[in-house]
């Protein structure tokens, strides 16, 4: 089931200004997967290294952070509301 | 109690109040949260664009005492969302926490405001939050926050976390003891130049306000006692895309292994973390050392700088020209940026101005 992942302003440089990325679905570590496989420099951006989520980005589903669900485990369903939430330093 | 018994006893309220009648007629602040506000100290760490808005609110709603502390001047980009400043002070060259500290006076004599020219660090900021009631995060970069939570913890003193580029923002009030700490969300900043700033992305002034709006909220329920109308959530949003969210952080302290409010290690205040400046003496340039060690990605960093000036990078540094200012006030300053996040800023003598402008422009 694809699922429409919203990409944050921070996060849009890697993606030519693309706010919205159609993905596969199934899980929360295959739709990052795939979302890194698909734009250069994204892997880094949230990645520490494979199947660990860099310390300053969050993940959250339908409002919930995956870290209280099943972390890049937490399956995707058609609905889902997938948010990539990056630590920002501006004000 | 019924609006008109708040009403008669307003009528009969230490004139001094006068002013706050609008503010007082919300039941949940009244005369006694308005008294509460009065007593109040507030430390604002940052007077820039979230800082500004912090300031105006929250002198306007009465808090007694606020202490202002920043290291920058200001300049004519910063009157698009810096709401405290104008012309005059630039033309006076003024440090924002003076121009905010004078403005207020304007606005609102009865608060008591102290203006803190200086870049704060692990040095500094114990002896500026003693006594405070609140810490407010007006800041622009990771480190200061990661020092105000460190403080905040070790000291038991609320603080309330906000941020903004672009069209998006976050906050979170932390409670010691009882919330999730900053670090219990994003325990370690993005390295330098990974995360684009304000500087180099832009930000429009409706974020910053409703960033620093739902601070001060915050901070008026804290500060009148209604502490259990506070929110428990991580608020975010981006105003362009037209999404707001309240994101369930809740449970954050029990899942992270927090070395700040868990392990009560306080690695940004005992100074492993800062960073650090040096005067190249001779030279008009001062070098700043990061505390932790990290990669640079110099093409990231070169594509958040092409609207700042064009940086040139090999495997080994980058460069790029900034230029602040207009006119009389024009400065000119480059940027050499090395691969561990270690840079030398030329053009100026001053560590606040250095490391203001690492902030500003590659971001941490």
């Amino acid at each position: 089931m694809p699922v429409k992942v919203r990409i944050p302003t921070p996060l849009r440089t890697l993606t030519n200004g693309v706010d919205i990325v159609e993905l596969s679905g199934g899980t929360v570590g295959g739709l990052l997967n795939e979302l890194s496989g698909k734009f250069a420099g994204m892997d880094k951006r949230l990645f520490k290294q494979p199947g660990e989520l860099n310390r300053f980005v969050n993940v959250y589903v339908n409002d919930e952070d995956i870290r209280f669900l099943e972390n890049l485990d937490t399956p995707i369903k058609d609905g889902d509301d997938v948010s990539i939430v990056p630590a920002i330093a501006g004000g | 109690m019924a609006l008109s018994d708040i009403a008669e006893q307003l009528d009969q309220a230490d004139p001094s109040l006068a002013r706050y009648n609008r503010q007082m007629l919300w039941a949940p602040i009244g005369i006694e949260g308005q008294k509460k506000l009065k007593a109040a100290k507030v430390l604002l760490v940052g007077c820039g664009a979230l800082g500004t808005v912090l300031g105006n609110l929250l002198a306007r709603a009465g808090v007694g005492q606020l202490t202002i502390v920043d290291r920058d001047f200001i300049e004519i980009t910063n009157l698009q969302r810096q709401v405290l400043f104008d012309h005059d002070d630039i033309e006076q060259n003024l440090p924002k926490s003076v121009a905010a500290q004078k403005k207020i006076a304007r606005i609102n004599p009865e608060v008591s405001v102290e203006a803190v020219v200086t870049d704060v660090n692990h040095s500094n900021i114990e002896q500026l939050a003693a006594g405070k009631d609140l810490l407010l995060d007006g800041t622009d970069n990771f480190e200061t926050r990661f020092l105000i939570n460190d403080v905040s913890i070790k000291h038991n003193i609320p603080w309330i976390y906000g941020a903004c580029i672009s069209a998006m923002g976050l906050a979170m009030n932390v409670l010691p003891g009882e919330t999730p700490c900053l670090r219990c969300i994003f325990e370690t900043m993005p390295p330098p130049g990974m995360n684009p700033t304000c500087d180099t992305a832009g930000v429009l002034g409706p974020t910053v306000s409703v960033v620093s709006s739902w601070q001060a909220m915050e901070a008026m329920k804290l500060l009148t006692g209604n502490r259990a109308d506070l929110s428990p959530f991580l608020f975010s949003f981006d105003m362009w895309d037209n999404r707001f969210q309240q994101l369930n952080v809740k449970r954050a302290r029990e899942v992270a292994d927090c070395p700040c409010c868990k392990h009560r290690q306080f690695e940004y205040l005992s100074g492993k973390f800062a960073s650090a400046t040096t005067s190249l003496c001779g030279r008009n340039a001062v070098q700043i050392s990061l505390g932790t060690s990290t990669r640079v990605a110099f093409e990231q960093v070169a594509a958040n700088l092409r609207n700042v000036g064009k940086a040139s990078f090999n495997k080994f540094m980058l460069k790029c020209p900034i230029v602040e200012g207009e006119g009389e006030r024009r400065r000119e300053y480059e940027l050499t940026l090395f691969a561990d996040g270690r840079a030398i800023i030329k053009g100026t003598n001053e560590a606040g101005i250095a490391r203001a402008l690492y902030s500003k422009y590659v971001g941490a």
